[in-house]
């Protein structure tokens, strides 16, 4: 007994000792593996000395312990107090030292997430989950298995701004692919509550079209969220699977989203009618998926879509036309409809009230703005990093050896013959 | 040793003596330092070698123009250059250019000391008041002007003995149509044949780039001067503030709506044209990533699909 004790203390005034310097720091962590089975066996002991430590100074050794005691499986009095613990820590660990030891920081970030969700709070962990974020990663490309777990928390306390911050980075380094998988997914739905999209759209490709050796349930259930935006926001479906995708994936996607493709196929005749008897028939499955919100929002989008097609081919029209066209109710619908979408940007026209003429107009940028100069720009910039990204990939490339041994390969025959050529032959008359 | 001279002679330099001191002085240089290239702190600290020479040209009444130089060498023994050399050099040169005398001498170094009196007084024979012109090789790059400076020798009295002391004068550069060519030539590194479209589009943008990048940073001097006005750290000059506004008031040269449209459509239209070029070569990396990568890792055909590397 008085040996444990007193080993307990001993680490501590170890960690207390040797956290200043960055070599006492190597030296500190590597005495602290060694007596990680120690502090685990022992946790419980451990858990009063952690008010010993100052969690800025002592991070590393702060990390340890904290681990060692949440790792169990936790009794609900003490979650509230896990939580509290483990966030006030996030707030205040210091950068560096946590680097050395991420996976320990990751296991306590996703034991603060169970513990939140168990306390059916999920807001609070987001902000200690976001500065966790910021602090493990190595730079903001750099995608963290924190990633999706910090989404998650988003979606389930519906602070869907929070999680936009992270998602507006560009991604160039993963950890693990199913991260990526799950944060496509997460960020997706993000972006549907938020009703970006554009933005969900790109989210869910990169899901589907990532590489993949089996079939990943998924990339099923962002196939089909994938489905129902793209008819959303751009008002068809492209039912091909795009070739880039993986070989599984071609094949199999079609398997699992029948219901859906069928949706797609009515949504493209353009009758209202067909496409909400399609979406009463299959509403069971869209409600088992959680996609029945969005399949309501396709049946209004499609009246959209309808009207968009008509500014192509008519000039002028009366708002009855549009109603009839469009299968509404009534000119008044038509009007809100028009003047909803004239709002947001989706159609150029102007309503004359007096006789109930819509005229139909041309787009008015007329790209001679300061505005759509610093947009140009701006992508102009993103497209030089981007660029000099792709540039340092393509070196990395060509000094990869295992390109080099296929390149070789194709090269060496060639030579061989070359060199063994023979003298040419004399010319025999 | 080098106030201002006296004499009121105009003197014109032309930019193929200026050249020509370099060259020597680089060529010399570099053949000292051995054929191994040493490292940076060597070459700081070897003193720069002293070259040599002459220049020769026409003086008509008070202009003196220098037009030409040649090398000499320098005999430490003797402190004296080689005269047998400077006039066989002369000779050659009078067959040639009948009108250029020897109107003095050029060495370099950072500024003119009490040892090249002596080789100017042995010019004296020569021509009666020989020049010095002087090249200083260090670059300092906060320095606008050419490092070159011409000095002449008068009579002073100094301590109640009459010396000659150098006095420094002032001169200005001076090109024919041909020398303007050959200067740009050098200092642009303009291929000799004209080159392809692409070098000389680059070519030419490289011009406007440092042109209005000069043009910028002599902006931001004034734009500073003014800043240091305003607040007080500097005493108000009138004739300066005149001149800033007199140059402000000739901008913008057309003001106008229309102006204002055309202008903002063609500064979009060539945005716009970059930002397609951009694309292309970015499409170009991303095809030849992509091949290199089908190459290395895939094991089957490589028709389509990426294989997993999960």
């Amino acid at each position: 007994m008085n040996l444990n004790m007193s080993s307990g203390e001993s680490i501590v005034a170890q960690i207390q000792g040797l956290s200043t310097s960055p070599r006492d720091i190597s030296q500190l962590h590597a005495f602290l593996k060694q007596s990680d089975d120690l502090i685990r066996s022992d946790s419980t002991r451990f858990a009063p000395l952690l008010t010993l430590l100052d969690p800025s100074i002592h991070s590393l050794g702060f990390l340890y312990i904290l681990d060692a005691c949440t790792s169990g499986p936790t009794p609900k009095e003490q979650a509230n107090e896990h939580v509290c613990t483990i966030a006030r820590f996030v707030k205040a660990c210091s950068t560096e030292q946590i680097r050395m030891a991420p996976e320990k920081f990751v296991s306590i970030c996703k034991k603060l997430k169970d513990q939140v969700m168990f306390l059916a709070a999920p807001i609070r962990g987001i902000a200690p989950m976001l500065t966790a974020i910021r602090k493990l990663q190595s730079s903001t490309e750099h995608l963290t298995t924190l990633h999706p777990d910090f989404l998650l928390l988003c979606l389930s306390a519906k602070c869907y701004k929070n999680g936009l911050s992270i998602l507006e980075d560009d991604i160039y380094e993963v950890d693990q692919p199913r991260d990526f998988l799950l944060y496509g997914y997460y960020g997706g739905m993000i972006c549907i509550g938020l009703k970006r999209f554009r933005k969900a759209m790109e989210l869910l490709h990169h899901v589907v079209t990532a590489p993949m050796s089996n079939m990943s349930a998924i990339a099923v259930e962002a196939y089909k969220k994938y489905i129902l935006v793209s008819l959303i926001h751009l008002g068809q479906f492209n039912a091909s699977v795009p070739k880039y995708a993986s070989t599984v994936a071609q094949r199999n996607l079609k398997n699992f989203t029948q219901p859906y493709l069928e949706l797609a196929v009515s949504y493209g005749t353009g009758k209202v009618a067909e496409l909400e008897a399609c979406i009463r028939q299959h509403r069971e499955r869209f409600q088992n998926d959680n996609n029945f919100g969005l399949a309501r929002q396709v049946v209004s989008s499609i009246y959209k879509r309808n009207i968009q097609r008509l500014t192509q081919t008519y000039l002028t029209l009366s708002l009855e036309g549009i109603a009839n066209s469009v299968q509404l109710n009534s000119p008044r619908e038509a009007e809100m409809h028009v003047l909803q979408m004239i709002q947001d940007g989706e159609i150029h026209a102007t309503i004359n009230q007096k006789d109930g003429m819509v005229r139909f107009l041309e787009d008015p940028e007329q790209y001679k703005s300061c505005a759509m100069i610093e947009r140009i720009d701006s992508s102009i910039e993103r497209m030089m990093t981007l660029s000099k990204k792709l540039t340092a990939t393509d070196e990395l490339m060509s000094c990869d050896p295992a390109y080099l041994s296929r390149v070789g390969k194709e090269r060496a025959p060639r030579l061989d013959f070359d060199d063994y050529d023979p003298v040419p032959q004399k010319f025999s008359m | 040793m080098a106030s201002s001279s006296s004499s009121n002679l105009t003197f014109k330099l032309h930019p193929l003596v200026i050249v020509n001191i370099s060259d020597h002085f680089t060529r010399v240089r570099s053949q000292s330092l051995g054929p191994s290239p040493q490292s940076n702190g060597d070459t700081a600290s070897l003193p720069a070698p002293r070259v040599f020479g002459c220049v020769i040209g026409v003086q008509r009444g008070r202009t003196v123009e220098i037009f030409n130089s040649f090398e000499l060498l320098f005999d430490e023994s003797t402190q004296s250059l080689d005269r047998a050399f400077l006039l066989k050099k002369q000779e050659l040169y009078k067959k040639v250019f009948p009108n250029f005398y020897i109107l003095g001498w050029y060495s370099t170094g950072s500024d003119a000391q009490e040892s090249d009196m002596i080789i100017h007084k042995s010019l004296m024979d020569i021509n009666e008041s020989p020049v010095f012109v002087l090249l200083n090789p260090s670059i300092n790059h906060a320095q606008k002007d050419l490092p070159v400076s011409i000095f002449e020798s008068e009579l002073h009295i100094i301590d109640a003995i009459p010396q000659l002391i150098f006095v420094r004068s002032s001169y200005s550069i001076e090109t024919v149509e041909a020398e303007r060519i050959s200067v740009d030539h050098v200092a642009h590194l303009k291929p000799s044949d004209g080159g392809s479209a692409a070098t000389q589009l680059a070519a030419h943008l490289t011009g406007i780039h440092s042109a209005i990048k000069m043009l910028n940073s002599r902006i931001r001097v004034l734009h500073h001067y003014l800043l240091a006005m305003e607040k007080g750290e500097m005493a108000c000059e009138n004739s300066l503030l005149r001149q800033v506004s007199s140059l402000l008031r000739r901008l913008p040269a057309v003001e106008s709506l229309k102006f204002q449209d055309d202008f903002l459509m063609d500064y979009n239209d060539t945005l716009l044209v970059s930002y397609l070029a951009m694309f292309t070569n970015c499409s170009s990396t991303m095809n030849e990533l992509v091949d290199k990568f089908n190459t290395a890792y895939d094991r089957h055909s490589r028709r389509g699909g990426r294989s997993a590397f999960i």
